[in-house]
Parts: structure tokens; C-alpha cells; sequence
């Protein structure tokens, strides 16, 4: 009888880290280093910003551009460039975050229910369908006036608004990867072995959907910024004096033809933040073979 | 069998509408602060409030009052503003009349756009046209509506003084006026809803024209542009509606923070409004609106879809 | 079948010439054809064999000038009616695809346009070439090529939709559409994959009819040697890229050449001769990481001597119209004649008697649920009433094409569906209905090994992970323990324990579905469930599955509820059969007894449907007129009725057929009586019983 050969060199495994790595392609290595960077000024910021960003009247307002001053001052007189490093702070902290716990929850209920079938499978899908019916700013908006005037500002409450906005979108998309994978003839192995739901959404399906799951993440943390500068430019996220780059924008509105700086700095920290974030999303699903869908 | 279908979906959407109603009024009716003291005012006595909260049964519980309002609806009375006390439907009436106006205009801009870059992508896959779309696309994406609004107020309004940075408009004004305050908004709205369409629906196309079917054609010996003529544009026809249905809530979201931005007196601004002043019934109406909308235009993106099909059709 | 020996002065309609293309995958290119040079004359049929991978589909799709994406021709020329298609422009291979060669591609389904109706495309066909004067007499033509391919109602059914046709029916299609502007060469690209064996028998009936009546040169891709034998004048086998043999069908089939060629045919299961013992046997791999300089089958070469890895082989010819690139041709004769056979062969281990499972009248149905409806709940009954028993260390097969439900029988018996009605007893004890219910014991004592190598394994496993889930989960073992069992079990598949450390997607589908069977062997099962687990491998590959099975049940005593469509395959494991028809028993018996006569009409469709290698293929006119499976359950009290040829009357229609015994453990339900069924059997065409000589090729 035949004994099949044995020889496949240990390099095919290794292989595996390095052959993403090299499909890891160039625009979406510089972004990470971007990004790299925006997380050094957030954690490192307040030891070498210039001006405390909330002390008014450190120059003139409206002044422009200066040694002293590297963005001028807004309205108020505070350093415009000392306010958008400790705004990076916050817009990372709180996107990152919370998209971080909506991609959890919204994964494993989605996973799950993708797997048990059945009418939990449709009343949660009709319940998270529900949600998604209703348009993202709106909901969040109505989420927000709810919580009511006390909590407005609060971080917690903008991370709970983000974390009900995806979570029901990414458990539909995990949702759906599980109807797939249950079909795969090792989830019917393992169903037929007797294993319990939660083994099975742990074992088996979890490692297959991390790299679908891991797109998901970039992709909503990638507009996760988006949502929350535009709730803090319409007035309904952070509230003044927050560094807050949304807030700034809409505070520095009136002075743009005079002070340009004050909106277009804050502005372009934040499509430079964006621009970085979806281009590292784009390179992780190009180098795992897959594409960001960016389904709303 | 396919007006079956159509008709699940039907009842399918009606529900759907009918627990988003459930949704949007658990929010407001969980807004805090005593909306009869926001109304009458600090002054107004401890009696007055009692009064005027029995008048609008506020008291009542939770289910009773959405009974009653989900009733009102049903027969087109959306109640009364608490701040001006005029029909609901007055008030947003007319601003439900320009979000419109702004909205279609935002759409004509947006329809041969995304359909011309997505169809060139799609074909150039691969290529210079396609990798220049993903770029622009990508960084359109990335970049918040209310800053592109703000830029192209900057760039158009301030600079170049082509149009105007506010977009005031009013009932008399002619077509032409209203297209030119509206043209800043409507093009960013179109740019908000566009750099996602264009990048769903170019996958769409690609699919199809990686199928076998037209691989088939191809090999039949179907001239390139007859088999994406008869073979794959029909097919795309279905995906593109899709498309654009899904992405509305890019526009509806993108009118909410737009009409802020050049101050246009529209839906969305209504609505910021009047969750500021706690205007409960018009922000019930105005949230309701704007789902109401998404679902009905995902319906009949989907009953297209459906009729598009042959399997459908014939079996 | 007339061979057209291509005379030295009649130009070849094709001439392949040094044909060398490559892929682009894992970030570098891959070469997939190396060299490949061979001639095809006007209205000869070539065929193009080899397992999966090695080329034949790539070199047949350059016949009409097909690269695909991410593909390109190093080197090499194919010239087809004196232009080299390599070197065409799209537009002018736009003219030459459909009007002078022409495809018939693998999946009908997918090849046809979903939206524009079946008529419109066999009329584009034309009209894109401007054959045909005016669209009057284009549609004329349509209803002719409909008819041509024995499609009923022209007019009819060229209104419809790709959908509203069966899977054969498209197929037609696809072929009439293939023939619409008379092509000069057709190239079908395997056919009849996924086709049912009675449709794969019309559809080869079909092509040997159209190419006497309309005499067009054919390339047929496949991996399957009995088609090749029952439809082509001459084949090229290939391998790993290249090609190694090329010769007459007759001549290759009778004096196979080299090495590989004749491991190949030797591997192939004859329904005739299940049990012959092997003398060559295919061993290793093909790892394509790893080919020599010089001929790529060294490595696997029982001939191999160190010049072969070095040398490049090139097509020698041996005989008249027959070529072999090999060096050591001469020798492999001669030495094949003195080796002491080494035997492979495993006899079939003897069963137990007493039973281990039995199903007792087991009826499974599937409600259709119509959303909102309150009403009527759609009942498909899948399977009927079926009864069988199957006994310790014994193989019990159940055949049947697609909708017999065997799969469904599977399931049920391994607890993932709840059966509408019946009993199932393990072991003595009553089989709870659902995994759920089961006790653990039970559930370890039942494995599951399904049909997929690529998705019966989870891709982000280790080996040793996969296996040994069912030592933890039954055994309790954990650490060194679990690594032990592990190691045996890989053991017992004979497979190397360096795999334990390895991810699916290092391994080949053959390794692979050895590991889906080291994982349930790993339970010490008593009985395991096999469903299609060789239909996705190569026929060398699933040679070596069958051996290990039987081995298996020899050392370690398991029973196997073995389903499977492949008739020959399961003749050479089973020690008993049970034939399903649409989700009813009609057969059942030992293998020797249901293969051979009196048969059951739907065993007997079956057995003559399948193309063998030895011997004339004369399809039997019971497949020839057979209409075919119809989508929905027939009213009828025999599902046969309304397809059996040998159909009594109404009887057939209106009462349950009995089953007749005609020994002890061989039954059949038909209402003809047993001699009868023996006199027709005899007396119709079918080869299978009848073979002429021999147990296999002669060395």
C-alpha cells in the first residue's frame, strides 16, 4: 500500500503571515503608518501640545497663522493646533471603541442567530432589519434626544448611540457569513457530533468569519469618525468647550472667509484620519482575498 | 407567483413601517424633561401644566398614547406643533416641499453620474479609469458631508462667488433662482450618496460581466458591446436600483446635516430643530417621514428587482 | 466508429504546436501547459484525459482562442484552418468563435443568458455571424437545431426561459446552440459533469449521432475513460501539463503505453470485474510544487531511473498513429510482464450477521413553508416507506441518481433530519430521531464522512484539531492522550503524522477526505455514513479511499451505510445494494445479485447507461427513449411508471408494485413477474455481465 510522501517544507506555513503581508499593498502601508501616527499624538498629545485647549484668550481671536500659533486661534483665543491634538483623543478613543464593542456584540448575536435558524433567527433579523430601516443620522439623533439634555456630551452616550447604529448592521453581515458557513459540510459534521450551539459558534464559525468580521470593523470604524463629528457639528455630540473637530467646525463657521484656519484644520485632520482608516480597511481585505463592502 | 411575492413584500414593508413607528415613538416619548413646563413656560403654574398635560394625555400610558398617535397617522392627523401650535402637517409642509425640491435635484445630478463612472470602472477594471474612480471615490467617502459643504461654500460662494452660501428660498421664487441657491447642497448631497454607489455598483457590474453567461457570449462570438448591451446590462438593471435604494439613507442622513450647513429651510433642519425645542409630535412626524421613505423606496427597488427577473416572472 | 486516419497530405484542421501557457496565482506564474503538440484532422474526435489539474481544459479552451484573465501563452502555436489563434485579434477571433469552432462548455446552467429567451440565443448565435438570409428563416433554423437534439416541441420551448428547462435540456441547448453556424470543430469542455448517468448516456448518444450525421471534428475533455471510449476516435492523456500518451481509443484502451496511461486505466472500477486484482497501481501524488526538470510522472514512476528526471520526454511514436513520451517505453512492457505482481488487492472482509442498523418503513418528507400563508403547508415527500437493515462490519450501499432521496436517508440515519414516519433501531435500541435527543454513546458510535474534501474541513483547523475534537469530546482526552490518538488515527489512513501540524488548504482533496475519515474514525465508530464521499476525487485517488475503507473494515470491524450515484464504485465495496428511485426502494440485495440479471427496469436503465472502457457501447434503447426525471413526484403507485420502458399498463400506475423475493435477502417491487424480467434482461443489449475477456487491460 501506498504511504503518501510527507515532504512540504515547513516554509509553506510560515508563508501564510508573509503572503498577506506582501498583498498588504503600498497605499494602505503608508496609511497605517498615518494612522500610527494620529495614535502617537493621541496618547502622547497632551505632554507636548503648546496651550491647554481649553484656556481662552492665549492670543489674539482670529488671529492667524504664527510662530506662536501654528493653526492662529479661534473664536475664543484658544491655540486652534493645541485643540486638534487633544481632539484626536477623543475621535479616536470614543470611534475606535465603540465600534470595537458593536462589531462583539453585533457579530456573535449575528453569528449565532445565523446558526440556530429558525424563528430567534427571523424575529432577530426583522428586529435588527427594523433598526436599519430607519435612516443612521436620524436614528442616532432620536437616540440622543432621548438620553435628554443631562447626558448630552457625554462619552458614554455617543459610544451607545454608535454601538445601536452597527451593532444590527454588523449582525446582519455576520448573520449572513453564518448561513453560509452552515451550510459547509464541517458545520454539519460537528451538528451531527452533538456539539453544542455555542461550540459551534466558537469553533467552527468564529475563525471563518474573523476575517469577514475584521473588514466589517474597518469599514464602520472608518465612518465611525464621520458620525460622530457630524452629531458634534450639528450640536447634538460633544458639547463646548470640547476640542471636539466637528464642534470646532461649526463653531469657526461664521469666521471662514477671515480665519480659514480654524475650519480647514480641523477638517483636514479629520479627512486625513478617514482617508487613513479606509485605506488600511481596503489593504486588509485586498490582502485577505476579499472586498470592503461598504453596505450602508 | 410573482404578485404573491410582491405582495409579502408588500406586507412585509407595512410592518416593518409599523414597528419603526413603535421605535421612533418610544424615543420621544422617552424624552426627558417635563415637556408641559418646556411649553408653558417656567412661570406657568403647577395646575396649568396638570391641565395641559391631561389635554394631551400625557399621562397616559405608554401603549394608549401610541395607540391614539399611530391612529392619528393612519388618518393623516399628525397632531400639533407645541411650539407654534399649528397642524404638524403645516408646519413641515412646506419644508417637506423644498427637501424634496433638493432631493431630486441631488438625484437627477446623481443618476448619470454614478451610472457613467461605475459602467467605466467596471469595464477599465483594473485599469487607470478604475483605479482614478476608487481613489476619488474613496476620499469622498472619507470626507464628512457638512466639511465638503463648508469647502464648497469656501470655494464657490466665498472665492468664486457663483452661488450663494446661504440657500434661502422662498415660495415665490422662480425655478431658476431655486436652482442656483440650491446648487452647492444638492451637489454635495449627490457626492454623499454618490462615492458609495459608484463603488457598489461597479462590483455589481463586474460581477456580471465575469459571469458565465456573458464569458459564454463572448466565446459565441458576440461582439463586445452587443454582449454588454443584451447580456449584461439588462442583468445590471436590477443590482443599480438596488443600489440606489440602499444608499438613500446617505441622502436622507446627508439632508439632515446639509440643510444645516447652507441653512436651507427643508426637512432636516426642521428636524434638528425641533429636537432642540423638544417639538415632540413634529419630531415623531419628521423621523417617521424620513423611514417611511427609505422603506418605500427599498420596496420598490425590490418589486422592480422582482419583475426584472425571468424566474420570477414566468414561473 | 469510423477513425479518420489523417493522411500526410490533408492538411490538419488543427495543428497545436509547442503550446506552453501559464497562470497567475500566488503572486507568481504558474505554468499550467508545457509543450503540448498534437494535430487533429477534419471530423475526427480527440479526446483529452486527465485527472484534475493537469492542463486538458486550459489547452481545449485555446482552441477557440480563450485566455483566461490572469493567463498567457508563453510560447507555442495553435493553428486551426491555417491561422494561429494566439496571434489573432479580438475581433477577428470574435469571427471565428461559434462559426468555426465552437463550445460546449461544462455548466449549461450558467452558460445561458438568465434573461433573453432560449430562441433569441440560438438566434444571436446566427445572427452574430450573419448566417441565416433573413430573421424568418434564422427562427426556421432554431426549430431544426431544437429538434436536431431531440427536444420536443421547437416552437415551444424556444419561447422559454433558460430556468424553465432541466438540467439535460439545457444542455441540448447548449449543444444545438454550439452547432448553429455547422462549425467546422466543436470543443466540450466535460459535458456531461453533473448529469445524471441515464441523461450523460443521451447526451453521449446524442453527440455520436450528430458527428455521423454532420461529420464535425470534436475535442472532448473528461476525465472519465469510459465516456472517452463510448464518443472519441482518438486520445491524449495528459498530465500535469503535458502530454504524455496520444493514440487510437481502441489501441490505448487495449496496449496502454506508458506509465501513467496505464495506471490510470488500471485504476478505473469496472462493474464487470469489481474484484480483479491490480497489478499497477498509481502511487503518490502529483505535487505541483515539486516537478522534476525532465519528466513530471518520475516521481511517481515505478520505472523512473535517474536520466528520466533529467530528460524532458517528448511524443515518441510507438506504433502507427500512436505516440508515448517516454524513454523507457520498450522496457515498461517487458518489465511489466516479469514483476511479480505486486497485488493490491484487498478482498472484501465477510460481514457479521447480526444487524446493526435497521430502518424500518421510513418515510421523510419536507414542508414547504409559505410565508403568511395560514393555510396549506406544502408536503414534498422525499423518501417513502423504505425499509433495509445493514449488519455489523457489512457495506450497505444505496444508489440512486439525483432525487432519490439518499442523501436524505443519510441524514436521517445521522440524526440531523426528523423522518416523517418509520423506526430506526441501533444496535437493538430504539435511534432517537435527532442528534439532540441521542446519547452521547450513540452519537459516537455513528460518524458522518460527507461528500466535499474542500468543505468537510474547517479551513482555519489544524489536523490535529480537527481529529481530535472527537477524542475530547468522546474520550475526554486531552494533551499527550489526544496527540496519541491523533497520531494513530492518521495512522490508520495512512498518512504521514507530520500532517497533524498542517492547515486543510497545504493538503490535496485525496489527504484531505482521509483526514475527514481520520476524524470519524477517531470515535471508534461502529458505523459510519458516507455520503458521495468519492464522487469529488480523482478515479486514481478514490482507488486508494476504496482499499483503505475496506482495509478499515477489515482491521476494525466498521459498517458502512455507503451512498453514492457511481455504480462501479459501489460494486467493488459493497457486500450489499439498495437501488432508490425517487425516494423509494426498488432493489435490494448482494452486489452480485443486483448486478446481475433478473433486474429491476430502473437497475437495468441504470446499469446500461454506464459507459464502460472493454467492450461496445450500444446504449440500450431503454436510456435512448427515456424522457427523463420529472420535477415533481409522479401520482403514480410506481414512481417508475411513467419512465420504464418495460411498463405493463395501468397496473403500474394505480397499484403499489409487490415485492417479489427471488432469493432469501434479494427482493425487487415490480408487478412483471421475476422470469419475465429475467428474459428481457437477457434479451436486451446490455453489455454489463457480458464482457468479452479479460479482468483488465493486458500488460
Amino acid at each position: 500500500m501506498s504511504v503518501t510522501a510527507v515532504d512540504l517544507p515547513v516554509a509553506v506555513r510560515r508563508s501564510r503571515l508573509r503572503r498577506f503581508l506582501r498583498r498588504f499593498p503600498m497605499s494602505a502601508r503608508l496609511a497605517a503608518l498615518l494612522l500610527l501616527a494620529y495614535i502617537l499624538i493621541a496618547l502622547t498629545g497632551p505632554l507636548w501640545a503648546p496651550y491647554d485647549p481649553f484656556q481662552a484668550g492665549t492670543g489674539l481671536p482670529y488671529s492667524g497663522a504664527s510662530s506662536s500659533h501654528l493653526f492662529g486661534t479661534d473664536i475664543l483665543g484658544r491655540d486652534v493646533f493645541s485643540r486638534v491634538v487633544y481632539g484626536t483623543r477623543d475621535v479616536l478613543y470614543l470611534a475606535l471603541m465603540s465600534t470595537f464593542v458593536a462589531t462583539v456584540i453585533g457579530g456573535l448575536i449575528g453569528l449565532a442567530s445565523g446558526l440556530v435558524g429558525g424563528w430567534v433567527d427571523e424575529l432577530l433579523m426583522r428586529l435588527f432589519e427594523t433598526i436599519i430601516s430607519i435612516p443612521l443620522l436620524v436614528l442616532a439623533l432620536l437616540a440622543i434626544a432621548a438620553a435628554g439634555p443631562k447626558a448630552s456630551g457625554s462619552a458614554l452616550l455617543l459610544m451607545g448611540v454608535v454601538v445601536l447604529v452597527y451593532a444590527p448592521r454588523i449582525a446582519r453581515m455576520a448573520r449572513s457569513v453564518a448561513v453560509d458557513l452552515v451550510t459547509r459540510d464541517f458545520v454539519t459534521v460537528a451538528r451531527a457530533r452533538g456539539e453544542s450551539v455555542r461550540s459551534i459558534v466558537w469553533r467552527e464559525l468564529t475563525p471563518n468569519a474573523a476575517g469577514v468580521l475584521l473588514v466589517e470593523f474597518g469599514v464602520r470604524a472608518g465612518y465611525a469618525p464621520i458620525l460622530i463629528s457630524s452629531l458634534g457639528f450639528l450640536g447634538f455630540g460633544a458639547r463646548p468647550p470640547s476640542p471636539e473637530w466637528g464642534l470646532m467646525i461649526s463653531e469657526n463657521r461664521a469666521a471662514l472667509v477671515t480665519a480659514p484656519l480654524t475650519v480647514l484644520a480641523p477638517s483636514a485632520a479629520l479627512a486625513v484620519l478617514v482617508i487613513s482608516l479606509n485605506l488600511v480597511t481596503d489593504g486588509i481585505a485586498r490582502a485577505l482575498g476579499r472586498s470592503a463592502e461598504r453596505t450602508p | 407567483m410573482i404578485l404573491r411575492l410582491i405582495a409579502q413584500r408588500l406586507v412585509l414593508a407595512v410592518g416593518t413601517l409599523l414597528v419603526v413607528s413603535v421605535l421612533v415613538f418610544f424615543f420621544t416619548s422617552v424624552l426627558p424633561g417635563d415637556i408641559a413646563e418646556r411649553v408653558l413656560g417656567r412661570e406657568s403654574s403647577a395646575q396649568q401644566r396638570q391641565i395641559f398635560r391631561q389635554h394631551l394625555h400625557l399621562d397616559d400610558p405608554v401603549w394608549k398614547r401610541y395607540g391614539v398617535w399611530i391612529g392619528d397617522v393612519a388618518r393623516g392627523d399628525l397632531g400639533r406643533s407645541l411650539v407654534n401650535n399649528e397642524t404638524v402637517t403645516a408646519t413641515i409642509g412646506s419644508s417637506a416641499k423644498n427637501t424634496l425640491f433638493l432631493s431630486v435635484f441631488a438625484l437627477v445630478l446623481y443618476f448619470p453620474v454614478t451610472l457613467i463612472l461605475a459602467t467605466l470602472a467596471a469595464l477599465f477594471k483594473g485599469k487607470l479609469p478604475d483605479s482614478l474612480i476608487s481613489v476619488v471615490t474613496l476620499v469622498g467617502l472619507s470626507v464628512p458631508e457638512f466639511v465638503l459643504g463648508t469647502l464648497l461654500i469656501f470655494g464657490f460662494a466665498v472665492q468664486l462667488s457663483v452661488a450663494p452660501a446661504l440657500s434661502i428660498v422662498n415660495p415665490g421664487d422662480s425655478l431658476f433662482t431655486r436652482l442656483h441657491a440650491t446648487v452647492l447642497p444638492a451637489v454635495t448631497l449627490m457626492v454623499a450618496m454618490a462615492v458609495y454607489a459608484i463603488r457598489m455598483l461597479r462590483d455589481n457590474l463586474i460581477d456580471v460581466l465575469d459571469s458565465e453567461y456573458v464569458r459564454m457570449a463572448t466565446l459565441k462570438g458576440v461582439p463586445r458591446w452587443r454582449v454588454v448591451a443584451r447580456h449584461a446590462l439588462p442583468n445590471a438593471v436590477g443590482p443599480a436600483l438596488n443600489v440606489t435604494a440602499l444608499n438613500l439613507t446617505y441622502l436622507i442622513g446627508g439632508v439632515v446635516v446639509v440643510e444645516s450647513v447652507f441653512s436651507y429651510p427643508g426637512l432636516g433642519k426642521m428636524l434638528v430643530d425641533s429636537i432642540s425645542v423638544r417639538d415632540v409630535p413634529v419630531v415623531e412626524a419628521t423621523a417617521l417621514l424620513a423611514s417611511a421613505v427609505y422603506i418605500i423606496a427599498n420596496l420598490v427597488a425590490d418589486v422592480f428587482a422582482m419583475v426584472l427577473n425571468p424566474r420570477l416572472r414566468t414561473a | 466508429m469510423q477513425r479518420l486516419s489523417p493522411s500526410p497530405e490533408q492538411e490538419p484542421l488543427v495543428r497545436v504546436e509547442g503550446l506552453t501557457i501559464d497562470f497567475w496565482s500566488n503572486d507568481r506564474w504558474n505554468n499550467v501547459v508545457n509543450d503540448a503538440s498534437f494535430s487533429l484532422a477534419r471530423g475526427e474526435a480527440l479526446g483529452l484525459v486527465g485527472e484534475s489539474g493537469c492542463g486538458k481544459t486550459t489547452t481545449a479552451l485555446s482552441l477557440l482562442g480563450f485566455q483566461r484573465p490572469g493567463s498567457r501563452i508563453r510560447s507555442g502555436s495553435i493553428h486551426f484552418g491555417g491561422r494561429d489563434l494566439a496571434r489573432l485579434s479580438r475581433r477577428e477571433l470574435q469571427k471565428v468563435r461559434g462559426r468555426r469552432v465552437s463550445l460546449v462548455p461544462q455548466n449549461p446552467t450558467t452558460a445561458l443568458s438568465p434573461g433573453l429567451r432560449i430562441g433569441d440565443q440560438l438566434v444571436e448565435a446566427m445572427s452574430v455571424h450573419g448566417v441565416g438570409s433573413s430573421g424568418g428563416e434564422r427562427r426556421r433554423r432554431v426549430r431544426e437545431l431544437i429538434a436536431h437534439v431531440r427536444l420536443p416541441d421547437p416552437e415551444r420551448t424556444a419561447q422559454k426561459y433558460p430556468h424553465q428547462l432541466s438540467g439535460g435540456q439545457q444542455q441540448r441547448i447548449v449543444i444545438a446552440m454550439a452547432l448553429a453556424c455547422e462549425p467546422e470543430l466543436i470543443v466540450l469542455d466535460e459535458p456531461t459533469t453533473g448529469l445524471d448517468v441515464t441523461t450523460q448516456a443521451q447526451i453521449l448518444d446524442l453527440l455520436r449521432r450528430l458527428r455521423a450525421e454532420l461529420g464535425m471534428a470534436m475535442v472532448y475533455v473528461t476525465h472519465n475513460l469510459g465516456v472517452v471510449a463510448a464518443v472519441c476516435d482518438r486520445v491524449g492523456v495528459m498530465y500535469a501539463g503535458e502530454l504524455v500518451e496520444d493514440a487510437p481509443v481502441r489501441e490505448l484502451f487495449s496496449h496502454p503505453r506508458h506509465p501513467y496511461t496505464r495506471g490510470l486505466i488500471a485504476a478505473v472500477p469496472s462493474i464487470a470485474a469489481p474484484h480483479r486484482s491490480r497489478d499497477i497501481v498509481l502511487r503518490g501524488l502529483l505535487k505541483r510544487n515539486d516537478l522534476p526538470k525532465g519528466c513530471r510522472f518520475a516521481p511517481r514512476c515505478d520505472f523512473a531511473e535517474g536520466a528520466c528526471f533529467e530528460e524532458r520526454q517528448v511524443l515518441q511514436p510507438v506504433g502507427e498513429a500512436h505516440e508515448v513520451a517516454c524513454r523507457r517505453v520498450d522496457d515498461v512492457g517487458r518489465l511489466t510482464a516479469e514483476r511479480i505482481s505486486a497485488s493490491s488487492y484487498v478482498p472484501l472482509a465477510a460481514a457479521a450477521d447480526d444487524s446493526l442498523l435497521d430502518v424500518a418503513d421510513l418515510s421523510i418528507t419536507y414542508d414547504r413553508r409559505r410565508r403568511f400563508a395560514l393555510a396549506s403547508r406544502e408536503r414534498l415527500v422525499i423518501v417513502r416507506d423504505v425499509t433495509f437493515d445493514l449488519r455489523a462490519r457489512e457495506t450497505f450501499s444505496l444508489v440512486g441518481e439525483s432525487g432519490s432521496g439518499k442523501s436524505t436517508i443519510v441524514r436521517t440515519v445521522g440524526g440531523l433530519l426528523r423522518p416523517l414516519s418509520g423506526r430506526l433501531t441501533f444496535e437493538g435500541r430504539d435511534l432517537a430521531a435527532t442528534v439532540e435527543s441521542r446519547t452521547k454513546e450513540v452519537r459516537r458510535e455513528i460518524q458522518l464522512v460527507l461528500q466535499n474534501p474542500d468543505a468537510s474541513l474547517n479551513p482555519r483547523q489544524r489536523v490535529h484539531q480537527i481529529v481530535g475534537r472527537p477524542l475530547e469530546l468522546f474520550f475526554g482526552l486531552h494533551g499527550k492522550d489526544r496527540r496519541a490518538g491523533v497520531e494513530k488515527a492518521l495512522e490508520d489512513v495512512q498518512l504521514d503524522t507530520a500532517f497533524a501540524s498542517r492547515y486543510p488548504d497545504e493538503l490535496s482533496g485525496g489527504e484531505r477526505q482521509r483526514i475527514a475519515i481520520a476524524r470519524a474514525l477517531a470515535a471508534k465508530p461502529r458505523l459510519m455514513l458516507c455520503d458521495e464521499i468519492l464522487s469529488a476525487l480523482d478515479v486514481s485517488v478514490q482507488t486508494s479511499i476504496v482499499e483503505l475503507l475496506r482495509e478499515l473494515q477489515a482491521e476494525q470491524g466498521i459498517a458502512y451505510l455507503f451512498i453514492s450515484h457511481d455504480l462501479a464504485v459501489v460494486r467493488s465495496l459493497s457486500h450489499r445494494v439498495g437501488v432508490l428511485y425517487l425516494g423509494e426502494l426498488c432493489e435490494v440485495g448482494t452486489a452480485e445479485e443486483v448486478y446481475a440479471p433478473p433486474y429491476h427496469p430502473y437497475t437495468h436503465m441504470l446499469l446500461s447507461a454506464v459507459p464502460e472502457i472493454d467492450g461496445e457501447s450500444v446504449i440500450s434503447p431503454a436510456v435512448h427513449s427515456d424522457p427523463g426525471v420529472s420535477s415533481s413526484r409522479p401520482a403514480s403507485a410506481c414512481p417508475f411508471a411513467d419512465r420504464c420502458p418495460w411498463k405493463v399498463g395501468p397496473i403500474c400506475d394505480e397499484v403499489d408494485p409487490p415485492w417479489q423475493a427471488r432469493s432469501d435477502g434479494h427482493m425487487l417491487r415490480c408487478h412483471i413477474p421475476l422470469d419475465e424480467l429475467s428474459r428481457r434482461a437477457a434479451e436486451s443489449t446490455v453489455r454489463v455481465g457480458s464482457l468479452s475477456a479479460g479482468d483488465g487491460p493486458a500488460a
